[in-house]
């Protein structure tokens, strides 16, 4: 059995050791983190948006490169998953595209102040983390029972790019990445569910016709309103 | 009660106490607002209520440290405290720099990282602070006539943790830089040097109530902190797995942190073995209760709920989830309160003269904090582990899985407030004492 002393050179010997060999790897870290992180891409918005996200302790509510809170979604891939355009809307007024669920504190962000955030959640977005997050495994088995969907071969109005629809929904093949999980339907055959003013007064304030959905309410003008009802009603010609 | 200088320690342990009570407080806010009541969000959003929250933790766990200490050295040391005016003006001032944190926080001024969410003006204060309080005790230490490995190891311990606390100041532009130098405080402190400060305290308290020899105790503290380093230092590979540090880490990371279970394992295993080899023969028994519960609680924790999320391919899925918070809990439970509540279970009838070591509330505390703490731990299990199969296994919305999981948090704040229950009938046994008097000096009691 040891002697005190011997477990007294185990304990000093052992420590001296690992710690040399973390400092190694420390300095090694250093070389390699530049190239995997795309330190070059950090521009001085990047930098402003990093700064933003820590002087209001984003990471109290949400986690990002999976370190941080679970009150919140995680943000590494945010801007993959919902695009610049819905995350600008959603910036500037939180509550308002989610008027009846777990609260985000609004921040009154200027135009500026919004750009340097996406700026750097697309950077984080673009960093190499070794595979996280992971694809979910199960996703692809759930889906492979639906149907092969009907895809519209018309052009596509700019204004579902800019007010963010292609966020959430399919349209002409494209776009939906943020609604897979929520549930948002291609918008290619919306005509045979609804009319041109039920589509109207849906996306005019969703939440009035259906108080638990996952659709936000968008900022649209009377104007964009009908321009939207009219084209999708329109696919069915 | 050796020496009159030790009473300071009181003050420490009933700062603690306060501090305790309000961290629950916040964590209630906490609980609700995961299950939609979160009616205090104007002036308490949930970043804030956590930041509070995790904060007064590790603050009151650094004020029982250190009325551990101040209690623990002179003993060790068989002096007088070098200064007790000294170590007044370091406890209020520690508490006026934690106050001014706190009441920032709720006023959206802090740094954004957590855990380390103090801002930077103040963490100069806390480390002027520390180097105050290490150097109080230090030349006590060195005043004294005795060199205890106890005293070495605890002091060590809390060197290093002082030490440990620069790399996290230091800012980079890189998140990922961030991160890893986030870990150094974080991770080295809770899985490598508190662990010395906890191991300390421990053997302090298993030389003064088992009545087993010093120097086997102290060979085996020696083993059980050596493999603390030995896993712990590498092991700090398990947070860099996936935050853009290279790959190596993986493997590095999974292997050494799989062994820190190992560290935790062998001081339960230590602590209870020393129990029955002493024979148990101090009247404190519910001291004993506490540090034996201390080591257990601390390996199931610590160690088997940490190496249920620490190999590298469980951790794609768990990392970030609520996973994390059921193992968070726990294990500082086990690890670090509950070492601060044995040690303030052990002092306090020595500090005031009054044994009131076999009252029911005592028994009582224990054993309601510590059902109602595993049951908050069940709850989070399973909360987390559904977040993780219907979210990163099956690619639902968060915070329609959010929803899904809504009643865990009912189940949560039932469990948390047994567990509050158990902590009030401890704080209302420690106001039981009353104060520390000089009429206790001299009044130890040995094991025999
Ligand atoms: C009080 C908690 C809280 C704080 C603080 C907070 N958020 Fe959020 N955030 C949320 C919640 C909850 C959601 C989910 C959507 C909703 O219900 O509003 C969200 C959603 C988001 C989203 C959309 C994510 C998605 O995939 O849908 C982004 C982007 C975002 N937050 C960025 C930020 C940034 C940047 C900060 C700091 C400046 C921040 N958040 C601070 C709670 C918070
Ligand atoms: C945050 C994601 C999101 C965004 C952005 C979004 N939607 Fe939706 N939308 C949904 C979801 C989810 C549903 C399904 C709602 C339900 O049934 O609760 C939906 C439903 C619809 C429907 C009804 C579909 C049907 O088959 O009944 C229409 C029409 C629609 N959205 C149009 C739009 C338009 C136009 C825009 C852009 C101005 C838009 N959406 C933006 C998520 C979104
Ligand atoms: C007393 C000792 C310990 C305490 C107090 C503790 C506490 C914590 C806390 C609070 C976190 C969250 C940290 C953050 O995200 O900032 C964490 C994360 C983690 N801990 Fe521990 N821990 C301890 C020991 C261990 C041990 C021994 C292991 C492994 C065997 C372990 C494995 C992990 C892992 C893998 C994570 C990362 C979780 C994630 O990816 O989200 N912990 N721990
Ligand atoms: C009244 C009892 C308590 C309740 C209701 C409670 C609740 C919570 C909640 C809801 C969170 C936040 C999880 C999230 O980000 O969504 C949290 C975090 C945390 N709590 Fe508690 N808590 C309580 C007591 C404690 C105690 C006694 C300890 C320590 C011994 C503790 C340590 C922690 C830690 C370390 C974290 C951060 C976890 C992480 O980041 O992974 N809590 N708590
Ligand atoms: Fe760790």
């Amino acid at each position: 059995m040891l002697s005190k002393s011997q477990a007294k050179v185990f304990f000093l010997g052992g420590t001296g050791l690992f710690s040399a060999a973390f400092l190694a790897l420390t300095v090694d870290t250093h070389r390699k983190v530049p190239a995997q992180t795309r330190q070059a891409d950090i521009t001085p918005a990047v930098a402003r948006g990093k700064r933003i996200w820590e002087h209001n302790n984003c990471m109290g509510c949400h986690t990002l490169f999976g370190e941080g809170a679970y009150y919140a979604p995680e943000l590494t891939k945010a801007v993959e998953r919902r695009g610049k355009p819905w995350l600008r809307m959603f910036l500037k007024d939180p509550a308002a595209m989610f008027p009846n669920d777990r609260k985000m504190v609004n921040y009154h962000f200027n135009d500026g102040q919004i750009d340097d955030v996406i700026a750097f959640l697309d950077w984080c977005g673009h960093v190499d983390l070794n595979g996280f997050p992971a694809k979910p495994p199960l996703a692809e088995k759930m889906k492979a029972t639906s149907a092969a969907p009907v895809v519209t071969m018309k052009p596509i109005p700019p204004i579902f790019d800019t007010m963010a629809c292609t966020g959430c929904h399919s349209i002409g093949g494209k776009g939906g990445a943020a609604g897979v999980a929520l549930g948002a339907p291609p918008l290619d055959e919306v005509y045979k569910r609804k009319s041109k003013a039920e589509i109207a007064t849906w996306i005019s304030d969703p939440q009035k016709i259906k108080p638990d959905t996952k659709m936000p309410k968008l900022p649209l003008s009377p104007a964009q309103v009908t321009e939207i009802a009219d084209f999708l009603s329109s696919l069915g010609n | 009660m050796k020496f009159a200088s030790q009473k300071v320690a009181y003050w420490f342990f009933a700062s603690a106490m306060l501090l305790f009570v309000l961290q629950l407080v916040y964590g209630f806010i906490m609980g609700f607002a995961h299950i939609g009541m979160d009616g205090l969000h104007e002036w308490i959003p949930f970043n804030t209520a956590r930041a509070v929250h995790t904060n007064l933790l590790v603050f009151w766990l650094l004020l029982g440290f250190m009325g551990a200490a101040y209690f623990i050295i002179p003993d060790e040391a068989d002096c007088e405290l070098f200064s007790v005016k000294l170590a007044y003006v370091q406890l209020i001032a520690f508490l006026a720099v934690g106050v001014t944190a706190i009441v920032g926080y709720h006023f959206n001024i802090w740094e954004g990282r957590k855990f380390l969410e103090i801002p930077r003006p103040l963490d100069y204060l806390v480390v002027v602070d520390v180097l105050l309080f290490l150097a109080n005790i230090g030349l006590t230490v060195m005043r004294g006539k005795r060199y205890t490995t106890t005293s070495i190891v605890l002091y060590m311990g809390l060197l290093f943790a002082a030490l440990l606390y620069l790399p996290g100041m230091i800012s980079f532009d890189n998140q990922t830089m961030d991160s890893f130098y986030r870990w150094w405080v974080v991770h080295l402190w809770v899985e490598g040097v508190w662990e010395l400060i906890m191991g300390g305290i421990l053997c302090y308290l298993l030389i003064k109530l088992t009545g087993v020899d010093r120097e086997v105790v102290e060979k085996w503290l020696y083993i059980i902190v050596g493999l603390t380093f030995l896993s712990g230092i590498l092991g700090t590979g398990h947070h860099y797995y996936y935050i853009g540090t290279p790959r190596y880490w993986l493997i590095v990371g999974g292997i050494f942190s799989a062994l820190e279970p190992l560290a935790f394992l062998g001081m339960a295993i230590y602590a209870l073995a020393m129990a029955k080899k002493g024979g148990r023969k101090h009247p404190n028994k519910i001291a004993l209760t506490w540090s034996l519960g201390c080591a257990i609680m601390a390996c199931v924790g610590a160690g088997f709920l940490g190496i249920a999320h620490t190999i590298p391919q469980v951790n794609m899925f768990t990392h970030g989830t609520l996973v994390t918070a059921m193992h968070g809990h726990l294990a500082f439970w086990g690890a670090y309160a509950m070492i601060v509540l044995a040690i303030m279970a052990y002092a306090m009838p020595l500090l005031t003269g009054r044994k009131l070591w076999d009252s029911p509330l005592a028994t009582w505390a224990f054993w309601t904090s510590n059902i109602g703490m595993s049951a908050m731990t069940g709850a989070f299990a399973v909360a987390g582990i559904t977040q993780v199969n219907l979210e990163r296994r099956m690619g639902l919305d968060f915070l329609a899985v959010q929803h899904e999981i809504e009643m865990h948090f009912i189940g949560l704040l039932l469990a948390a407030s047994l567990f509050t229950v158990g902590i009030g009938c401890f704080i209302w046994n420690f106001l039981r004492h009353g104060l520390p008097t000089d009429e206790a000096l001299g009044a130890d009691i040995e094991a025999s």
